[in-house]
């Protein structure tokens, strides 16, 4: 599968390169019918460094047990582990302290709209610079609001961005659902060739409607699914919420090393939510 | 995979033809002084102008290109590490140069993929290593290896420095537990990779270091430089680099400066705070230094030494021939000493800064001083030496000549203010039998420094017996003169003393007893003193009298110390000043030796060093 989508990126390089040659200046990518997108939500993060993240948008998930994926963290309000930078980013950091031969006392935040904000279909998006190294694990993702109700998978999950840390320049767009769920979610990568999601900011967004997800990296759609791709029930035509974090450890990405250097920051400059205008 | 990236190379080549022929001008004529921008340094084969040089003591042979072993293409690199104690040099290692230089500005890392034929750490790898000033240095220690290809970064600090580059790579490898292996790197070359991140840079590895009581003159070399990026793969890297890649700045020049290289050089009074950069970069760690001006010194050299050389064995001197010594600061573990040699008008002199001890070793030859009599060293200190003691150990390896062995032997006198004395030369002269603990000296191999003392200036170390024997007193001590109505005397011709005392108790004491006439006069001789006690032949109650007398001559003691004692023991100490110029005599308040019971009083105890002559030991009110 990763295999695939190096080729698929390098197949995309290559084809940039002949375009940029022959002066072609327009997006040769997959094509998609132009969308009339409203903005609905937002959160600019533009507060005060130290400060919590604005509670009229958000709610913390607190606690440690592994999250089902066996992560190490502990989740905190604390604003040392969530608060905005006073640059117009908030800051979720993941601290630690090393202990003789391990990582001990692992903090980190998870923020979540839920029952603050839902909403189905639409165009989620934020702009994020992400923590590295290995056993990091930031992501941006949305959640089915039935979660309590019907349960996961069945309440659906849609991956915008995850990241593992010691793969720094590629992140992957997944969904989940029943029968399609954990390691069996339908995914894709996207990898920068030359470059890494730490080292700048980047635009991560689904594009959803009735039959269709359209996962995009800095507005280059890389990759669509469609209920024909699923392997289960398509169960994205209910409101989701929108959760941020930075796990660490954990059966997806593997777990912090001496070579990882905390505390790590992810940054977001600002998630918004659109609607399709009629 | 392979195929796609040829493509992009075609793509990239028209790219950049499509450039050359829209170039607007050409500077016609004028030849700049550029070097080739050549990333590979060994893909299948040698690059243009790439030369092998191997170390001279490594085993030369060790490097060889390998047609059959390979990451990719044809060939790769081979390096077949020894055996320990391989006849032809038993480590590999060298340089691959390039000849001419190369602008290396474009690139940001050195990438390369190896394997080797176990699990093994390959003890050096790098490139700027040119075998000659190898400015622009990088490294990485123990890098670990395994039977998979595995790709290897190593990030460029600063590529702006690189326009002229010789060295493309350099390694020293060892053998594992004393075998040889062998390791293999390919596809060997510079690249600009956007996947390298998160530079880090520091000096002192990264620690703040803080040094006081620095003086005028002194100098100090910045050192432990490296550099950490993250690798594609997320996990940082540390790599050592040469001084060349940083900028240095005082934050007072006045009082440091530094050069290029990190050169720390202290020009006056004050504090500074000297940091670094890399291409603009804050590099962690810094040295901060207090500086408390010139150094106090001797502005005159030490007394010169007016005994013929063929009665002396020197260890330092400017008079006489000195025998070889191996060491004047051995840096034993838990020694600060540091050492300078200076000269003073000409005559060299040892100083040692911040001591507490330090080992002075000559075993390689040692002194056969058994026809010695006495040892010399002069001394000059500018720290106060009021209660404070400068300690001369002497130790002797005994018949086998070496450490250890059950043999060895060890003395040490400690000497008090005085003679110690501020500012002001002192010459110690002490006799080898004050040294009582050495049970030989026919095999001295070291010297002890130490004390309170921090800051001294030695000169003048030598044995020497020129004849004469060890000085005595030639007059008795002076009569008393007290009424001995109001005496209550111990030891004295001149009264009636306690009866029954013990003037020679066994308390497992050195030192040689005797009473010896001294001008008809009987007086107390100890020998080579440790200690010695007095055992009064009764309990004795003193609380009626205020002082105790005593009188006592010594040329060669350099401490001596007089207790008395009550049941209990509770005992009390007396500082007696030595070396005497003549007989001494002092009157000791009783009140000095709180809280011994006067009313109960039993023993005298002297403990300290050298030949002492004691006489007319009493209380008196």
């Amino acid at each position: 599968m990763e295999k695939n989508s190096k080729i698929f990126v390098s197949a995309a390089i290559c084809s940039l390169l002949f375009i940029t040659l022959f002066g072609c200046k327009k997006e040769s990518g997959q094509k998609i019918e132009q969308r009339n997108w409203q903005l609905v939500w937002s959160d600019e993060f533009n507060g005060s460094a130290g400060m919590s993240p604005d509670s009229t948008k958000w709610k913390f998930d607190i606690g440690n047990g592994g999250w089902g994926n066996e992560e190490l963290e502990t989740y905190t309000k604390d604003t040392s582990n969530a608060s905005t930078d006073g640059n117009g980013n908030l800051a979720i950091t993941a601290k630690a302290n090393w202990v003789t031969d391990h990582w001990e006392n692992i903090t980190s935040a998870r923020i979540k709209t839920i029952g603050l904000f839902e909403q189905s279909y639409g165009r989620f998006e934020a702009r994020i610079k992400t923590p590295w190294g290995p056993g990091m694990w930031p992501a941006f993702w949305l959640l089915g609001s039935n979660v309590n109700s019907v349960a996961w998978p069945q309440c659906g999950e849609i991956d915008i961005m995850e990241l593992r840390g010691q793969k720094p320049n590629i992140i992957n767009g997944t969904v989940h659902g029943p029968g399609y769920s954990g390691g069996a979610g339908i995914t894709k990568s996207f990898a920068f060739e030359n470059t890494r999601f730490d080292v700048d900011f980047h635009l991560f967004a689904v594009e959803w409607g009735k039959d269709y997800i359209d996962f995009f990296v800095d507005n280059t759609l890389y990759e669509e699914i469609t209920p024909g791709n699923v392997t289960g029930n398509w169960v994205f035509d209910h409101p989701f919420y929108i959760i941020l974090n930075v796990a660490v450890g954990g059966n997806y990405v593997g777990y912090p090393t001496s070579q990882t250097t905390f505390p790590q920051k992810m940054l977001v400059d600002y998630v918004k939510v659109y609607k399709q205008a009629d | 995979m392979k195929k796609l990236k040829s493509i992009c190379s075609i793509a990239a080549l028209v790219t950049i033809l499509l450039m050359a022929v829209s170039c607007e001008k050409k500077l016609d004529g004028l030849k700049l002084a550029t070097y080739p921008t050549t990333a590979d340094v060994f893909i299948d084969g040698f690059s243009t102008g790439l030369y092998y040089a191997a170390y001279g003591t490594s085993k030369v042979t060790a490097f060889n290109v390998d047609y059959s072993v390979k990451y990719s293409g044809t060939c790769s690199m081979k390096f077949e590490v020894p055996d320990a104690g391989d006849p032809n040099g038993s480590y590999a290692g060298g340089v691959f140069g390039a000849n001419p230089a190369r602008d290396l500005s474009g690139y940001n890392v050195l990438t390369f993929w190896a394997k080797a034929s176990q699990p093994a750490t390959i003890v050096l790898v790098g490139f700027g290593n040119d075998m000659g000033t190898s400015k622009y240095q990088v490294s990485l220690a123990n890098l670990q290896v395994n039977s998979n290809w595995v790709e290897y970064y190593i990030p460029i600090p600063d590529p702006s420095l690189l326009t002229q580059e010789n060295g493309m790579f350099y390694y020293a490898a060892a053998p594992q537990n004393g075998r040889g292996y062998t390791f293999w790197i390919d596809e060997l070359k510079f690249e600009k990779l956007g996947t390298i991140a998160h530079a880090n840079f520091g000096i002192f590895n990264g620690h703040d270091s803080i040094v006081d009581n620095v003086e005028t003159g002194e100098e100090f070399q910045i050192s432990d430089f490296y550099a950490t990026f993250n690798l594609p793969t997320g996990v940082d890297q540390k790599s050592n680099l040469s001084a060349s890649y940083f900028t240095f700045t005082s934050s007072n020049p006045s009082v440091a400066t530094v050069n290029d290289l990190g050169l720390v050089r202290v020009a006056d009074t004050g504090s500074a705070v000297i940091t670094a950069k890399v291409a603009g970069t804050g590099a962690k760690g810094s040295l901060t230094i207090s500086v408390t001006g010139l150094k106090i010194a001797p502005t005159q050299p030490a007394p010169v030494p007016t005994i013929a050389g063929n009665k002396v064995i020197s260890l330092f001197s400017n008079a006489y021939t000195n025998v070889k010594v191996d060491s004047w600061n051995t840096h034993w573990q838990f020694s600060t000493a540091e050492n300078q040699n200076i000269q003073i008008n000409g005559d060299d002199v040892i100083r040692y800064k911040k001591l507490n001890f330090v080992g002075i070793e000559f075993s390689s030859q040692p002194v056969d001083a058994s026809a010695m009599a006495t040892f010399h060293i002069d001394l000059w200190t500018p720290d106060t030496t009021a209660n404070k003691t400068f300690k001369v150990k002497l130790i002797d390896f005994g018949p086998d000549g070496v450490y250890g062995g059950g043999d060895d032997s060890n003395s040490e006198i400690s000497i008090g203010s005085p003679p110690l004395s501020t500012q002001n030369w002192i010459s110690l002269n002490i006799p080898l039998s004050s040294f009582s603990g050495l049970s030989s000296k026919s095999h001295l191999a070291q010297l002890v420094l130490s004390g309170d003392l921090p800051d001294v200036y030695i000169d003048n170390v030598y044995f020497f017996n020129d004849g004469s024997t060890s000085p005595e007193p030639t007059t008795a001590a002076p009569v008393p003169t007290f009424n001995a109505a109001n005496v209550l005397s111990v030891f004295s011709d001149s009264y009636t003393n306690v009866a029954g005392t013990n003037l020679n108790p066994n308390w497992g004491q050195t030192t040689v007893f005797s009473q010896v006439p001294i001008a008809g006069n009987n007086t107390l001789k100890y020998k080579g003193l440790n200690y010695q006690g007095i055992q009064l032949g009764s309990s004795q109650n003193v609380s009626a009298m205020s002082f105790l007398h005593l009188d006592y001559w010594s040329a060669s003691s350099f401490s001596l110390n007089v207790f008395l004692i009550s049941t209990g023991p509770v005992e009390k100490s007396y500082v007696l000043p030595v070396p005497t110029s003549g007989w001494a005599g002092v009157d000791i308040p009783l009140s000095s030796f709180s809280p011994v019971n006067l009313a109960d009083v039993i023993q005298f105890k002297f403990v300290g060093n050298g030949d002492v002559y004691i006489d007319n030991i009493f209380f008196h009110k």
